[in-house]
């Protein structure tokens, strides 16, 4: 294509990364053209936010065993509600190493996967950037401090909208000084808070990328729940609902649909990239687009499947990998069944609409600091959900039939709670993802990915069995009752649409992709600003940090295009 | 991970979570002190709207509402007959046929593994036993329920059968909003949350 322009950055992915670099790039007055695998939405069309089970064929499950075998982590999300938003994988399969698990969320539209994310909103600490000076001296630190990233955190949250509470800040815990009202908590909730207090632990507002009041021109919440299902008032964020309408009446942002990115174009002559090819999924043919740099922001596998797809002469092991590392040190939280249960003191109370802003109002930061003769490194957060829900609730875990069991569901209905860790993902060599060797291609023909990863690594193992002690302490101390449980495996990688790593950044080109402003040792016209760039995986939730590291990355780079350097 | 929903698939998250433990057994002899089940309302003789099955013949169907509706009873609220879950497990069977076809052949296998009880004991088939014959033998299938000692050979189609009845009522207007009251899914001004002085910090 000799007419194909020139545009300053080509940027590929429009979700939580994408979204944002084009945001940060285009308002400066670069020339971006962003190409988005998917499809666009229409969150008129796409999004059935209010719609009941009883509203669907099969109540909202599918025919039974429509979506096939769905990894753990994946069953909840693709719904009659959603189906026609993810990637059904054994519609559209990746390869596994023998032994190897991975959970693998594709949500191919504009947006990505922030249509449907799950909203929690908490910064990164000073601690999770370098844990091994400031911890334990396991692993590696960031080649940058939270005071680099911490003001990107403002921007972002005051670009998105984020609902919490500063006076909650707890340590290494930093939450922003501007944020909205937090939301009310449930009963539950509030039970659990007195609960822990008992034990010196903090319950704090759950920061939640949802508007507690109008913000930016967008409504407030309206609080009926199905934020799972998208949103049809823009009251959460997405790329889709808040960037993009910012971008699209600019005349130099062009946002190029249903257009997967294959390779990175390199010059022989300079070395550096000079484009990507990419496929046009409609017709599957093969076509160039021209860049001075290329800002991938596809998702942790698809950045990292682009720069192993990109080998060449120079870089046989994939583009970008001098150092040996792309594609490993995969992280994930260290993820397990939820205890579930029941409040006595709320059985049997009046039912009350309980949905809130779809998330819980109030969680359990990390609190285990300093713990002596501790098995495990780091910590962990818990999760917990509350009240009256779609469903029966934990009444239906009861034996027997008849009207006295339907009457427990009744009772213990408005009583429900349950409650989730996740711990700190530790990045190992051995956790990595490579083409596959056996040649299998996805739907446009582009080679595919195979994982060589697993969750049970002896630090996950112990760090989970002192979660699980540490959830009993608290629901009890509630005045919860807990059902029995059996302890399990730590869930797969990916099982919590948490993956991060791969693409890790390092000041030390030997052993590390990317260099502190995300851009690649090997060839500093790329850049990676997706969860592939983390060094390390702490308890905490990964979207803010993806979306303030690519603002950074991103303002860095307009800087260098005004300084002429690039 | 908080994308973790309180949604209807709790129905199976939950189902079977007590059942053939010993832990799960301390943990109801503290919360169940009466056997359940003892107050249930036959559901036999009750008035039947016209459908054709397109899974079940019709005697199966019958079959199926009486099981449906001994599970979930018509009471002080509506139960399975109202909510018509016999009707969405002959259409959910039926529609396994494309993806999961073996969930046909458990329920035809399980039918007739219960005719077959019934005869023995009752020298007739489950839909003409007595409503006290019908819980009875209900009762008896459900026992590994409650005791992790015990074993029934049809234990694994009451599960089955359990799971589809709650799953189809609680997905159900009449059950998830007549019967268990669910007010979600609606649109606010405002969210009070708890204001319980009593739960309050």
């Amino acid at each position: 294509m000799a007419s194909e322009p020139l545009y300053d950055v080509i940027v590929v992915g429009s979700g939580a990364a994408g979204g944002i670099a084009g945001y940060v790039l285009a308002t400066q007055g670069l020339k971006v053209l962003c190409l988005e695998a998917g499809r666009m939405i229409d969150p008129a069309k796409d999004f059935y936010t209010h719609k009941f089970p009883y509203e669907w064929p099969y109540r909202g499950g599918g025919k039974p065993g429509q979506y096939g075998h769905l990894p753990q982590g994946m069953e909840w999300k693709i719904k009659e509600w959603t189906d026609h938003l993810y990637t059904i994988p054994d519609q559209d399969p990746y390869a596994l190493a023998p032994g190897a698990k991975f959970t693998w969320t594709r949500l191919r539209a504009v947006g990505g996967r922030t249509n449907v994310w799950g909203r929690g909103s908490d910064r990164f600490g000073p601690l999770d950037f370098q844990p091994k000076t400031l911890q334990d001296g396991w692993g590696d630190d960031w080649p940058i401090r939270y005071e680099d990233v911490a003001p990107y955190y403002e921007r972002v949250e005051q670009l998105i909208g984020v609902s919490g509470s500063h006076d909650a800040a707890v340590y290494n815990t930093p939450s922003g000084e501007h944020l909205l009202p937090p939301f009310n908590a449930r009963c539950g909730e509030m039970l659990i808070k007195k609960g822990a207090a008992k034990l010196g632990i903090k319950v704090a507002p759950k920061p939640l990328a949802v508007l507690s009041q109008p913000y930016g021109g967008r409504p407030p919440c309206h609080f009926c729940g199905a934020c799972n299902w998208g949103c049809d008032v823009s009251a959460r964020f997405s790329s889709l609902d808040v960037l993009v309408p910012k971008l699209q009446h600019l005349s130099n942002f062009e946002l190029r649909t249903n257009s997967p990115v294959h390779t990175i174009l390199r010059d022989p002559g300079t070395g550096k990239a000079r484009g990507v090819t990419y496929i046009d999924a409609a017709t599957k043919l093969e076509y160039e687009a021209y860049g001075k740099t290329v800002v991938l922001a596809a998702s942790m596998v698809e950045s990292i499947r682009i720069l192993l797809n990109s080998r060449d002469r120079e870089y046989p092991s994939g583009l970008g990998n001098s150092s040996g590392t792309l594609g490993h040190y995969l992280m994930e939280h260290v993820a397990f069944n939820s205890l579930e249960g029941f409040f006595p003191q709320l059985a049997g109370r009046p039912v009350t609409n309980d949905d809130g802003p779809g998330e819980s109002c109030l969680y359990i930061p990390r609190y285990n600091y300093g713990a002596k003769n501790k098995k495990y490194l780091r910590g962990w957060r818990f999760d917990f959900y509350t009240g009256c829900g779609m469903g029966p609730g934990p009444g239906a875990a009861f034996p027997g039939f008849g009207s006295s069991y339907k009457q427990k569901i009744k009772e213990l209905y408005p009583a429900a709670v349950s409650m989730s860790g996740y711990g700190e993902g530790l990045p190992f060599y051995s956790n990595y993802v490579e083409i596959d060797p056996d040649g299998l291609r996805d739907r446009y023909g582009i080679p595919q990915v195979r994982f060589h990863t697993d969750a049970e690594y002896p630090e996950a193992l112990a760090i989970l069995d002192d979660m699980y002690g540490g959830i009993e302490e608290i629901l009890k101390a509630s005045g919860a009752e807990i059902f029995p449980y059996k302890k399990v495996a730590p869930y797969p990688l990916g099982s919590v649409t948490h993956e991060a790593g791969g693409c890790r950044m390092g000041s030390d080109p030997r052993t590390s992709v990317l260099d502190e402003w995300n851009r690649c040792h090997d060839m500093k016209n790329v850049l990676v600003t997706d969860a592939s760039c983390f060094v390390t995986h702490p308890e905490k939730q990964t979207t803010l940090t993806i979306m303030a590291l690519s603002y950074r990355a991103a303002d860095h780079l307009a800087e260098e295009f005004r300084r002429g350097n690039v | 991970m908080s994308e973790q929903m309180i949604g209807r698939r709790e129905t199976l998250k939950y189902l079977g979570m007590l059942a053939g433990t010993a832990s799960g057994r301390d943990f109801l002899a503290a919360w169940l002190p009466s056997a359940a089940g003892s107050r249930v309302q036959a559901a036999s003789e009750a008035p039947h709207t016209p459908y054709s099955p397109q899974f079940f013949k019709p005697e199966e169907f019958r079959t199926v509402e009486i099981l449906t509706e001994l599970i979930i009873p018509s009471d002080t609220t509506p139960g399975a007959k109202e909510a018509q879950v016999a009707r969405f497990v002959d259409f959910i069977v039926f529609s396994a046929a494309e993806f999961r076809p073996e969930m046909q052949r458990e329920w035809i296998d399980g039918l007739q593994q219960l005719d077959r009880l019934s005869r023995d004991k009752y020298a007739r088939p489950f839909a003409e036993a007595s409503p006290q014959d019908q819980e009875a033998l209900l009762m008896e299938i459900s026992l590994p329920e409650r005791n992790p000692d015990a074993e029934h050979p049809a234990f694994a189609f009451y599960g089955l059968v359990k799971d589809m009845t709650v799953d189809g009522f609680y997905s159900s207007r009449v059950g998830l909003i007549d019967a268990l009251g669910y007010k979600g899914l609606a649109v606010l001004s405002e969210f009070a949350g708890c204001t319980h002085p009593e739960h309050q910090v």
